[in-house]
């Protein structure tokens, strides 16, 4: 589809006298699996809730699916969410929820879904209260991809899962991208685990916006720079995201393309995607948007 | 097919022991379900998730291997985008960057509606020849031990050398050998 | 190379038809069919235990009350029946909050508690639709078995009723009637829903629902239905049993003296017609020159009070439940 999947401009949402989000400026294409991460607090669910409709907006706006407004039939229509905590209704079998989801949606896979139920072994008549964590959160998920959506939203989805849950998560969630070309947009506070599945990061710290990308982009645009500490002050006007000094050896984290020559007497390390986000999360003053963005933002744009 | 003993530092990948080209009971390691008919391919990938390199070089590297190997031949079918997702969990479009990297460099090509095809292979040395290059890299490795430099320094010194050869020979396409994504100085 | 397919997509967002209403109806069923089985045993038994006494009633009635006023009938009537049918219809009157309070308040509530409705709001149904249909569906059954029973009570309290021992204004005869009893529930449930709303807690909306309909129902009992229509005045001493008195006092001369109830009216008794103990004080006072004014509302009115009350208190139901769908769309996370 053209036209950018989710896209706001300005949002923000405020509970009583604080601001949960503002400013909020994004433009994520479809085709990709963003990462939403940030600390805890940082107003990831209220982006995701703003998006599906669940919440209104206090400032700004917020379109979904190439110009529908959140929260219209159309965009209900092609958004699925799983909740954090994935919400079930504990005393409804998972053969009553497939036949609930049925009813609540226009479209709905009903042999896909079941397919998907018996290969992960879920006793469709057994009661959703007495699943697992893991089988919880795959029967919620696999309501949500049954409905075929085009955007797929996942709060916080792994929190509760072990490893192997979690990989067989994701790899359902990234099978169903492959087949079907779903978008997915999913939060998490662990990053680590987003590395190898997201390839567009938007970071979130304190209810702005850091750092909003392609992965690739992000991760071309920035190397650490490694020499010592005492020429690292020279280089205080280049876009230094972050530095780590030591006595004698310092590292600094810059925005620098690919060609940029590497000062002499130090070396030039290309930089992880953990290392990346950290680096921006320590620095609440930087930010890496799209476009010309300065390096230092001002607290109010 | 080579059963040679060639120990980098990538383990040996695929099957060895596939004799005749028959396929595997469930595809190329999918989730389940059955595969269509036909697809199947000869290796399988892995992940090496600390390993610091970025994960459709990761791909690209163990085709390359498994090429220079022989696991893979010309006309061979790699594993459907599909297959590694579902057996890997990383993102579809990784899969594409990698073969999209193998179809720039030559190795492969994709057939719309079918899958990504082995094309060409590296250029493989005769035996004899690596057995001789072997020798000559263990006596080189005895001369540097005996110099005092330890595992971390030979690979360090190694690893410059292959850098300050490649630029000599002028390379920016052409890279053939196994290399991570950035410039690296000596640690 | 295998390239992502994008999906075929056939449905454009123009003409997007909404998921069918009558969906709902398998929903709303299998979600609330406890509450419903709930409500149809608690009613149910109820009507076991009244059904199998109106027989007894109507049996007692048949052999005894031929005249109406023979004694076999009077200790029929008021000592055996009378007394029980007091304490049944003092214990129905707790049946239309209970319904409408356990039917009603945890619709929105339990949702809103354990997070599902994360879930059921962001489905293709969309939210208001979804509301608005579990309500109305809840109302009607609910409503629909409110009215059953109440036909039910009434054939067991038309012995009574036929002796002259029920008299139509009391509450508990009128808030059992055919339509008020519906009504009530029916306003209970929306209570129910709209608390349930508010609150978005199962236990303590059920507490506020429950509270809220027992102010309103002393407040309509107590004050507001004596005033549906403006009562009629007469000064004679005999009203016949039926009618209900709204108010009681005395002139002299045209004169507002005292009403008939408070100090005042003891205080002229003991003056006037001190120490005579066999005349009461409307004779009395008739004796001196009072008149006795009263104004009250016939037995013959009970049916357009029904209905009047029915009518008020269904339009609050809707403005009740209308405000819940309302603030559902406006509300959420």
């Amino acid at each position: 589809m053209t036209g950018n999947i989710v896209e706001t401009s300005g949002l923000g949402k405020r509970y009583g006298r604080t601001w949960a989000l503002r400013e909020c400026t994004l433009a994520l294409p479809a085709g990709h699996v963003a990462a939403l991460v940030g600390p805890n607090g940082a107003g990831k669910t209220t982006l995701l809730n703003l998006a599906v409709g669940l919440a209104e907006p206090t400032a700004g706006a917020v379109t979904v699916l190439g110009g529908l407004a959140a929260g219209s039939a159309a965009a209900l229509d092609g958004i699925a969410f799983v909740a954090q905590d994935t919400p079930l209704y504990k005393n409804l079998s998972a053969a009553d929820m497939l036949h609930l989801t049925r009813n609540l949606n226009r479209r709905f896979d009903r042999p896909y879904a079941e397919a998907r139920l018996a290969e992960l072994g879920i006793p469709l008549n057994r009661k959703a209260g007495k699943l697992s964590g893991g089988q919880q959160a795959q029967l919620a998920l696999t309501l949500a991809l049954g409905r075929r959506p085009r955007l797929l939203v996942l709060d916080e989805p792994m929190a509760m899962l072990d490893p192997l849950a979690r990989h067989d998560f994701m790899a359902i969630v990234l099978t169903a991208m492959a087949d079907d070309g779903v978008s997915v947009l999913l939060s998490s506070h662990v990053l680590a685990e987003l590395e190898r599945v997201a390839d567009y990061l938007i970071l979130l710290s304190r209810g702005r916006v850091q750092v909003a990308g392609e992965v690739d982009g992000l991760l071309a645009s920035h190397r650490v720079l490694t020499g010592p500490t005492a020429e690292a002050d020279k280089y205080a006007e280049r876009p230094v995201v972050h530095a780590q000094r030591g006595q004698a050896q310092a590292h600094l984290l810059v925005r620098a393309s690919a060609g940029d020559p590497v000062p002499p007497g130090f070396q030039a390390h290309p930089v992880g995607l953990e290392e990346l986000a950290m680096a921006y999360l320590r620095e609440p003053g930087a930010g890496a948007l799209p476009g010309p963005a300065p390096m230092r933002q001002e607290a109010a744009r | 097919m080579y059963s040679c003993p060639m120990t980098i530092d990538k383990p040996v990948i695929g099957r060895p022991d596939d004799a005749a080209g028959s396929p595997p009971p469930d595809g190329g390691g999918g989730d389940g379900g059955t595969p269509p008919a036909g697809s199947w391919s000869p290796i399988e990938f892995r992940l090496d998730a600390a390993s610091g390199v970025p994960t459709y070089l990761q791909l690209v590297h163990q085709v390359e291997h498994a090429l220079r190997l022989g696991y893979l031949k010309p006309g061979d079918q790699l594993p459907k985008v599909r297959d590694v997702v579902a057996a890997l969990a990383i993102n579809p479009n990784t899969v594409l960057k990698a073969y999209r990297e193998l179809e720039t460099k030559g190795l492969a090509a994709g057939r719309p509606g079918q899958g990504t095809f082995v094309r060409a292979t590296l250029s493989q040395v005769a035996l004899p020849e690596l057995t001789a290059l072997r020798k000559a890299l263990l006596g080189w490795l005895t001369t540097a031990a005996a110099a005092g430099l330890d595992e971390d320094g030979m690979v360090a010194l190694f690893t410059s050398a292959l850098r300050d050869f490649h630029d000599r020979r002028g390379g920016t396409g052409g890279r053939r050998g196994a290399a991570s994504g950035g410039t690296e100085g000596v640690a | 190379m295998t390239a992502l397919r994008t999906p075929a997509r056939p449905e454009r967002d123009a003409g997007l038809r909404p998921v069918p209403w009558r969906r709902m109806a398998w929903v709303t069923w299998r979600q609330h069919r406890t509450a419903l089985g709930g409500v149809a045993v608690f009613l149910g038994a109820l009507a076991v235990y009244l059904w199998l006494t109106a027989l007894q009633l109507h049996h007692s009635y048949a052999t005894a009350c031929h005249p109406a006023s023979s004694l076999g009938c009077a200790m029929d009537f008021t000592g055996r029946y009378g007394i029980t049918s007091i304490i049944v219809s003092i214990a129905l009157q707790a049946v239309p909050p209970l319904i409408g309070g356990f039917a009603g308040a945890p619709v929105l509530a339990r949702e809103l508690e354990t997070g599902t409705f994360r879930y059921a709001w962001t489905q293709g149904f969309g939210r208001r639709r979804w509301t608005l249909g579990k309500l109305v569906l809840l109302a009607v059954a609910v409503t629909a078995a409110a009215e059953a029973f109440s036909v039910l009570f009434s054939w067991y309290d038309q012995p009574l009723f036929a002796a002259g021992y029920a008299v139509p204004f009391s509450p508990r005869v009128f808030d059992l009637g055919e339509v008020a009893f519906a009504a009530w529930t029916l306003a209970a449930f929306a209570i129910g829903a709209l608390a349930g709303m508010l609150i978005r807690r199962v236990v303590p909306a059920i507490a506020a629902t429950l509270a809220v309909y027992a102010g309103l129902a002393f407040a309509t009992a107590l004050w507001l239905r004596e005033h549906y229509m403006a009562p009629l005045l007469t000064s004679t001493l005999n009203l016949p049993g039926s009618a209900s008195i709204v108010n009681q006092w005395y002139t002299k001369g045209g004169k507002f003296a005292f009403p008939a109830r408070g100090t005042q009216i003891v205080d002229a008794v003991s003056r006037l017609c001190p120490g005579i103990s066999n005349l009461s004080s409307a004779q009395c006072l008739a004796r001196h020159g009072y008149t006795q004014w009263t104004s009250y509302q016939p037995g013959s009115r009970f049916w357009p009070f029904q209905w009047i009350e029915g009518g008020w208190l269904l339009a609050l139901s809707l403005l009740l439940i209308a405000g819940a769908v309302w603030l559902v769309r406006r509300r959420a996370a």
